[in-house]
């Protein structure tokens, strides 16, 4: 009779949620810290729930440690081994002890950045030694390992951490709508942008690297097949495979509607079409500017009731 | 096992027959599930992370904790509530604002508190009320977050943020301390004031309450940790606090200082997950 205590030989687990390849004896994957041997929850309509890290889980990254503690709003606490390093925005750490050399990392198209309200200087951080991060509201971590070659685009300001190895580029989202806002006497136009004006995108270019975002509330991910679409909150949306498409959508009452007089009742969707995964937040900001006259608005399609 | 005679009432129970809290360190009978005198599940792993944080433990819902005469409650897990039912010649003092519900017989009155202007000037509440016995009155705070149960023994001192104590028993003395090293990086120069409670001779029941998770670390006499400035929940007057600046520069536009909070042991040190970032107001 096989000891139970053997190490798995030959045994083999992939993460529903990340992929990565194991022997499935660890108590959370190394990979994005989710639990093992935990059945998957999909919903009917296909949306699994992010699984959450259990308290303490510890993911691997290079020879360096993440250890997720705390479960309301969770800290990141990174040991991060000599040569290994890791860059954030200054205003997500904690804490950090004094052997961690921490430096600015200066980033292209700095002034478009600027413009657009996002960070302009990352923060590096380099081994060895412990840094901890955590943002500022209630909700997850969500680990995003990257394999060599992987991308993946995140809404703008929700990354915690990355590591050195993945490279960091934005794009413009192009998904904006232009309304008129009546202000006392005055008729003034402004333009939103509801998933932002850029977007991050993350590659794992030189090697396999880890990203860790955050989102607020819970997290729900899907895989859209190809040609498959979905319609979600624009703000909603938390991350998404480059693969998916993104477009505006409107709806409205058919007795309202105008693109260039309707008033109210208007629906702003943002539409994504797969092949790929998206991921989106339960807890999103209201969408700006719904409800006023539209003006102009980047390629949308509409739908009257 | 001499289980019979060990839970009959008023018997005495060896000291292998009781169990430490892990977080409070409080001797409780065998029996007991959660910590009589900070809550602390007792049946649970002491959850500490590699670098020596201890997590604050979850409290279960409907805990209970005693105090002199008095017991509390805690309810609710995401916005937690302090239930209180003073024992009459006990009472509790707080800031007026985190006070939930009380019944009507439950007479209120106001610490007097020396250097009050000081204390406005800085933001922090003149006036700070104590309920007495006997009756019930409840407490919560504004944000998802935990209760962190201090039950302070005899001769401890321990500062705290301020606005962050929900509710102190009145066997503790209550006073604040000014920290002028870090005038910079909170309230644009006024300064930060801290509050400080002190035991003398009887112990006394601190409850906090701190934004997202609180995890608590223990340092070595010299050993020193840096903090972001809003993270900082509570310690142990024996630690010491001092600003350190780290210059982040970019090369093209100049770059930014970015104010950590050095706390220094030996002591407890307190901190949040989730905090107020002074550097950009949000």
């Amino acid at each position: 009779m096989a000891d139970q205590n053997a190490p798995a030989a030959g045994r083999t687990y992939t993460c529903p949620y990340c992929g990565a390849a194991g022997d499935g004896t660890a108590l959370s994957c190394p990979g994005c810290g989710s639990p093992i041997d935990v059945r998957s929850i999909v919903s009917p309509a296909h949306w699994s729930e992010a699984p959450g890290q259990k308290d303490m889980a510890k993911l691997k990254f290079g020879d360096s440690i993440c250890q997720i503690e705390g479960t309301y709003v969770p800290v990141a606490d990174l040991q991060l081994a000599a040569g290994d390093g890791v860059y954030f925005a200054h205003h997500v750490l904690l804490w950090m002890d004094g052997q961690v050399q921490v430096g600015a990392m200066p980033l292209k198209g700095a002034f478009k950045r600027m413009l657009a309200g996002m960070p302009i200087v990352m923060t590096e951080a380099k081994g060895p030694g412990r840094i901890a991060f955590s943002r500022d509201a209630p909700g997850e971590l969500l680990a995003l390992p990257l394999q060599k070659g992987d991308a993946v685009d995140v809404r703008e300001h929700l990354l915690v951490v990355a590591t050195h190895s993945v490279a960091y580029d934005w794009f413009q989202t192009n998904i904006w709508y232009k309304v008129r806002i009546q202000k006392g006497n005055e008729t003034e136009t402004e333009t939103f942008y509801p998933v932002g004006m850029l977007m991050d995108r993350f590659t794992a270019s030189a090697g396999p690297g880890f990203l860790l975002i955050h989102a607020s509330g819970n997290v729900f991910v899907r895989n859209l097949r190809q040609g498959e679409t979905i319609l979600i909150k624009p703000t909603s949306l938390l991350y998404k495979d480059p693969s998916v498409q993104m477009q505006l959508h409107f709806e409205h009452p058919s007795q309202t509607f105008s693109f260039f007089g309707g008033y109210g009742q208007r629906y702003t969707w943002l539409r994504l079409h797969g092949p790929g995964r998206v991921g989106v937040m339960s807890a999103f900001e209201p969408v700006e500017g719904e409800h006023a006259q539209l003006v102009g608005f980047s390629p949308a399609t509409e739908t009257r009731w | 096992m001499s289980d019979g005679v060990q839970n009959q009432p008023g018997a005495a129970q060896a000291p292998l027959e009781r169990i430490q809290c892990q977080w409070c360190q409080g001797q409780n009978e065998k029996t007991a599930t959660s910590c009589r005198f900070c809550g602390a599940p007792l049946d649970v792993r002491n959850l500490v992370s590699e670098s020596g944080w201890r997590e604050a433990p979850r409290l279960r819902d409907m805990t209970e904790i005693h105090f002199g005469e008095s017991t509390c409650q805690v309810e609710g897990e995401i916005v937690p509530v302090a239930e209180i039912h003073i024992a009459s010649g006990d009472s509790v003092y707080f800031e007026h604002h985190v006070m939930l519900w009380k019944e009507e017989s439950v007479p209120l009155t106001t610490l007097q508190l020396p250097g009050g202007i000081k204390r406005v000037l800085a933001g922090m509440p003149f006036i700070i009320s104590v309920a007495s016995g006997q009756g019930r009155i409840a407490f919560s705070r504004d944000a998802t977050g935990e209760l962190v149960v201090l039950p302070l023994h005899p001769g401890m001192e321990l500062d705290v943020r301020e606005h962050s104590f929900l509710l102190a028993s009145h066997t503790i003395q209550y006073s604040f301390v000014r920290i002028k090293g870090l005038a910079n990086i909170l309230f644009g120069g006024q300064g930060m004031f801290m509050d400080r409670f002190v035991t003398a001779s009887a112990p006394g029941l601190l409850i906090l309450h701190g934004y997202g998770n609180v995890f608590e670390r223990t340092l070595k006499a010299g050993e020193s940790i840096l903090l972001e400035p809003g993270a900082f929940l509570y310690k142990d007057s024996t630690v010491t606090m001092a600003v350190q600046q780290q210059k982040l520069t970019s090369g093209f536009f100049g770059g930014f200082g970015m104010s950590l909070a050095k706390m220094t042991g030996p002591g407890r040190v307190g901190i949040q997950s989730m905090y107020v970032h002074h550097a950009s107001g949000e």
